[in-house]
């Protein structure tokens, strides 16, 4: 095989693995969101599902495997670490390129550009607050739970990780999915791009919504 | 329309061959007309006002491709621009970004499209080299020429380009023309090539796996040809090459 040809081999898996790692990591996202907002149904709910994730149905005792948890934390790390080295790739790295955008940008008025602006900027800050997250997640996962979690959020002041996470990575998550299902399925139809942004903001929003309402629910917890 | 209004246009000026001149904007003031296009207006402006103001045309219908611009922050041509379209009366005109200007709206597209020909080797790759003139040409069925045709429309007009922020950041980048190019003698039975061929040229980071979806080539081509489509066709397709 040709070095350009294995090259461009390269170049085409980093592609579909930058696609495929981030249509997984926004699944785990909305399924853990979706998860985590148990709480809003009650203490109990919550304890269900956390001890649920930790495979309590599967010991003797009843308590679990919260190691589980902390395998879970080590794959979401590994995949977002993949999804990060290969998305670098597309990131305006060097002054020149910086400015060239800058320059088109002034100029040229296009709103899905400006979208993967704020998708890039999201992106370098969930690069930034997730491995907290994952690291106080993976380090103590016995601890989630209402009582936990809301001594964690509340009285540690880990809602200050949480928040600008909770944003980041709901307009990230959201606005990746649309460029997938139009990078690699765009149909005929252009009226399907126009359903599928719109399907993406409201995605964004109602999972903003949630994560906010969850992030309150732990409130009364937190004494 | 409104008739009669004034037109204010802010143009972009700038002579790289006039030492030591610097950049500017400078307005003009011209009275609207009924049909008035943004082309129609340059010429007034030129005839009648400022002899030295620099831009392109040839065919005043869009089909050269010539007078593309940047018009109040959209990349389109200036032939197919209404100045009724500006409810304020206020339009602004900039050259379009990413190509060697040549002076004021002037901009060098024929050096990048030839350029970019010559790179991707833009043009029909015969099955055979015999070259027999004597010989009818095999025919072609309707549906394959009209698929053809469907691609063939592109003027080169530098739009897509020009709002392609991914082609802005890294020059090497093919961009959509280039792309609906390859894509339209992929499609051609008559070409040799086969897709291992195209997948060498386009099936890296400046082709297919390079293009970030951000699609101002779709957004903005004057002559609406299905980019989108066609680049989401040849990232499955070399994809597909891949596995």
């Amino acid at each position: 095989m040709s070095l350009a040809k294995k090259n461009n081999n390269v170049s085409g898996w980093l592609d579909m693995s930058q696609s495929v790692s981030g249509v997984i990591l926004a699944l785990f996202l909305w399924t853990h969101l979706v998860l985590v907002s148990s709480i809003l149904l009650g203490a109990d709910a919550m304890t269900f599902v956390a001890r649920t994730m930790e495979l309590s149905f599967l010991s003797a005792d009843g308590h679990g495997y919260p190691w589980v948890v902390s395998g879970i934390a080590i794959i979401v790390a590994l995949l977002a670490l993949i999804h990060v080295l290969v998305a670098v790739h597309k990131m305006p790295l060097n002054l020149q390129q910086q400015r060239a955008l800058r320059q088109q940008m002034s100029v040229i008025h296009h709103d899905d550009t400006k979208l993967w602006v704020w998708q890039a900027m999201t992106g370098v800050g969930i690069f930034l607050l997730l491995p907290v997250h994952l690291w106080l997640i993976g380090s103590a996962p016995e601890t989630i739970g209402p009582v936990g979690s809301a001594d964690r959020i509340w009285n540690q002041g880990v809602w200050m990780v949480y928040l600008p996470l909770l944003l980041c990575v709901e307009l990230h998550a959201a606005i990746g999915i649309y460029r997938v299902a139009i990078k690699w399925g765009a149909r005929r139809a252009i009226d399907a791009r126009a359903r599928i942004k719109k399907i993406k903001t409201i995605v964004s929003v109602v999972f903003v919504l949630i994560g906010l309402a969850s992030l309150l629910a732990f409130l009364p917890y937190a004494s | 329309m409104s008739q009669g209004r004034t037109l204010t246009f802010n143009i972009f000026r700038y002579d790289p061959q006039v030492p030591d001149d610097k950049p500017k904007m400078v307005k003009y003031h011209l009275e609207e007309a009924p049909g008035m296009t943004v082309f129609i207006a340059l010429n007034m402006l030129r005839e009648q006002q400022d002899p030295s103001l620099q831009f392109d045309f040839v065919c005043r219908a869009g089909i050269c491709g010539s007078c593309a611009m940047v018009i109040n922050g959209y990349p389109t041509l200036a032939c197919r621009t209404l100045t009724s379209k500006y409810p304020k009366g206020e339009i602004t005109l900039m050259p379009l970004p990413g190509f060697e200007l040549i002076g004021d709206l002037s901009v060098n597209t024929g050096k990048f499209m030839r350029e970019l020909a010559e790179r991707l080797k833009l043009w029909l790759h015969p099955k055979s080299d015999e070259v027999d003139i004597h010989r009818i040409e095999a025919p072609m069925a309707p549906e394959e020429a009209a698929r053809l045709y469907e691609l063939e429309r592109c003027v080169e007009c530098g739009v897509c380009v020009s709002a392609c922020a991914t082609k802005q950041m890294r020059d090497t980048f093919v961009g959509a023309v280039g792309m609906m190019k390859i894509a339209r003698f992929e499609l051609d039975s008559r070409d040799a090539r086969s897709v291992e061929d195209f997948y060498h040229v386009i099936g890296n980071q400046d082709g297919v796996f390079g293009c970030m979806t951000l699609l101002g080539c779709q957004d903005n081509c004057p002559k609406d040809l299905p980019h989108m489509q066609q680049i989401a066709y040849l990232r499955r397709k070399m994809a597909t090459a891949l596995v």
